[in-house]
């Protein structure tokens, strides 16, 4: 039998070559950038966020912090000394673990980044700290906590946001306000935390620093349960079963709403919840899925000034392009940009040494969160990084439910409602 | 009933559905889209919700699981854990990573007999996963599709002789194990956020179950479910809840080690 010959376009072909030419249209069409084409001089800046994974809520609002602060410095003309010079933002994404989030900066730094940022999570931060001090590339981090992550002869890492002793200093220190300004005392306190690094390192420091605190406050009882949780009812029966006056959450979105309704489910009675500093109460979405539940709840945490010209200005732009406000995270992320232009301004150049030596003069004071003016000491930690203790309270427009109410400077409300009305009489 | 779904389609085709849990989460969206837009509460757009998954798994089994029925079953994962990963990041795009749990009428409601509380939620929830379980066990007993369900499942050649379109009893027997999916997460919506990533945990948890009760054993399914709840959550009260994993999958491993066809696997 003859073989068949076969000249023309068979099907299997067809599919074979289309496809081939479609994949490659569209890798190409991801793997150039638009910006990279068009502008004439740019800075890159390379920024390494937890974009996807579990963290994806927070990362997607970094990243949108960083790009709306680079879009506002473009809008202004860009960086002048370097003769308008504008920013590029280089993304990377750490799907919320260390080693992608390293391979990724790596990348960004191959792409051309000069300066790096990122990445909200200390686990990530210590992979990409490394390499940068290795590649001798400035890294300006705006969001991660972890002490550690700094010094020990880091010559090019920096932080703007608060370290993790800030943090819970912040959180001794305003509880002791609230106590003394409302003269009750609670006695018998729970605390819970998600089982992650964060979490645990948290919890934990912060049950240290009450113990050296001089408040006569208990602590009966610490409930550990894994990040992404489903159901606490169980663990609502340990809390009730413990009869605490206030509890200490160390939490994230999810597990906060379900931590609260359970709460209300089960009628556990409290004076109050205040968080040493974690995400989870001040998300709008949280505080709309939750409504009258969330009222009254204290959080300690690094965040907006509502008083600030900058907030006002970045927070008005942020709500117009994703109808959110801008929350520590974001603010904290448009705020490292700032801090990155700010530096390139006074080095006139895009040569690290002449960055970190800049960076090391920095003394910022136009940004939009609570604290001081930005500067740098010889660990690279930002001495100005402040906490603010907020409280959600009851307002018409959800984008004002969370209010500062110390510390005096920054506040917009003087009252502190503690005790709280319980849960099931509001 | 998640698992009841994963049974299903095990026991009739010996496929596992690596969607499965993404299947569910796309159904909690949907029934969101519905109370947030139109304010039907989840409880009563079950059906539409169900309806919709329905068609999701009708269309998935007809053109992409009947094409693998054949190959090895390495060769079968892939597709379905893609098709996992591509309804995942289209809730990612369609909903953002957002933690969701819109308040329902009935999400707060608890009900107190002496000092033992009842969460209301959780109560309807049982009570539909029981009913939905027997309208499933009728269908399967009683109707023709159902007949021809358990025919296809029991031998395939057979039932191909005679005269029973295999692949549209595997359409609809794909379609139903999603629906019961659908359902279950509907359920849920009251009682848990819904974020895109919460689908593995799900079909982890699912699979756990299939292999207690007993691969492609439905009342295996409801028994597996019971006890395995039971177990993380009795766990939690004199194990840390970190551990809850490790008391299922505990159980898990005796299962297998003493009896591997599960607890109402008949012959193997």
């Amino acid at each position: 039998m003859e073989k068949k010959k076969n000249n023309g376009i068979n099907r299997r072909t067809f599919i074979k070559t289309t496809g081939v030419i479609g994949l490659g249209v569209a890798t190409a069409s991801f793997g150039v950038p638009k910006l990279l084409r068009a502008a004439p001089q740019t800075i890159k800046i390379g920024s390494v966020q937890p974009a996807t994974g579990p963290l994806a809520v927070i990362g997607v609002g970094q990243r949108r912090g960083n790009q709306l602060a680079a879009d506002y410095i473009n809008s202004k003309g860009g960086i002048k000394s370097m003769g308008g010079a504008k920013l590029e933002l280089l993304l990377g994404d750490s799907e919320s673990k260390p080693e992608v989030g390293r391979s990724e900066a790596d990348r960004l730094i191959k792409d051309g980044a000069v300066v790096m940022t990122g990445p909200f999570q200390s686990g990530v931060a210590m992979a990409i700290s490394t390499l940068c001090e290795q590649r001798q590339v400035p890294f300006i981090m705006d969001v991660a906590a972890l002490d550690k992550i700094t010094g020990k002869g880091k010559k090019y890492t920096f932080r703007v946001f608060i370290t993790v002793t800030g943090l819970l200093n912040g959180a001794v220190k305003y509880l002791k306000h609230v106590t003394r300004l409302k003269g009750v005392m609670p006695k018998r306190a729970v605390v819970t935390n998600t089982a992650d690094p964060f979490g645990k390192g948290m919890s934990g420091g912060f049950i240290k620093f009450m113990e050296k605190s001089g408040l006569p406050i208990k602590i009966v009882e610490r409930i550990q349960y894994p990040l992404g949780i489903q159901d606490l009812s169980a663990e609502v029966a340990r809390i009730k079963a413990a009869k605490p006056d206030i509890l200490f959450p160390v939490s994230r979105p999810g597990d906060s709403i379900i931590l609260s309704r359970e709460l209300y489910k089960q009628r556990v009675e409290l004076m109050g919840i205040y968080g040493p500093g974690s995400p989870g109460y001040y998300e709008p979405g949280v505080i709309q899925d939750l409504g009258r539940l969330i009222d009254y709840i204290m959080v300690n945490v690094p965040w907006i000034n509502p008083t600030s010209p900058v907030y006002q200005q970045a927070n008005a732009a942020f709500r117009k392009a994703h109808d959110k406000y801008l929350d520590t995270n974001s603010a904290y992320a448009y705020t490292g940009v700032l801090v990155i232009a700010d530096i390139l301004e006074r080095a006139a150049s895009t040569d690290p040494d002449k960055i970190i030596a800049a960076a090391r003069k920095t003394d910022f004071k136009d940004h939009p969160v609570v604290g001081g003016p930005v500067r740098f000491d010889e660990k690279g930690d930002n001495t100005g990084a402040l906490t603010a203790l907020i409280q959600v309270q009851p307002d018409q427009d959800l984008f004002k439910r969370v209010k500062v109410v110390a510390p005096k400077e920054f506040a917009e409300s003087g009252q502190i409602v503690f005790p709280w009305p319980q849960l099931w009489e509001r | 009933m998640i698992a009841m779904g994963l049974s299903l389609i095990f026991g009739v085709m010996g496929i596992i559905n690596f969607a499965h849990g993404q299947m569910m989460v796309m159904a909690m969206y949907v029934s969101y889209w519905i109370f947030v837009l139109l304010g039907i509460d989840p409880y009563l757009s079950l059906v539409i919700v169900a309806a919709v998954i329905f068609v999701l798994g009708y269309l998935i089994q007809s053109t992409v699981v009947n094409r693998i029925l054949d190959y090895p079953e390495a060769m079968q994962v892939l597709p379905l854990v893609s098709m996992g990963l591509i309804l995942e990041n289209l809730a990612l795009l369609l909903w953002g990573p957002d933690h969701r749990s819109p308040q329902t009428a009935l999400s707060l409601a608890a009900l107190w007999i002496g000092p033992v509380m009842i969460d209301v939620s959780r109560l309807i929830a049982f009570v539909l996963a029981i009913c939905i379980t027997a309208l499933i066990f009728v269908f399967l007993k009683k109707t023709d599709i159902g007949k021809c369900i358990r025919a296809a499942s029991d031998n395939r050649t057979g039932a191909i002789l005679v005269g029973i379109n295999v692949n549209r009893i595997y359409n609809v027997s794909f379609a139903i194990g999603a629906a019961t999916t659908a359902a279950a997460g509907v359920l849920l919506l009251p009682i848990m956020p819904i974020s895109p990533y919460m689908g593995h945990d799900f079909t982890l948890i699912a699979f756990i179950v299939v292999i207690l009760g007993g691969m492609g054993n439905l009342l295996g399914a409801l028994v597996g479910g019971v006890i395995l709840g039971v177990a993380e959550s009795a766990s939690t009260l004199f194990l840390p809840a970190t551990l809850k994993h490790v008391v299922s999958f505990s159980i898990l491993i005796i299962i297998m080690l003493f009896r591997p066809q599960g607890i109402f696997g008949g012959k193997s």
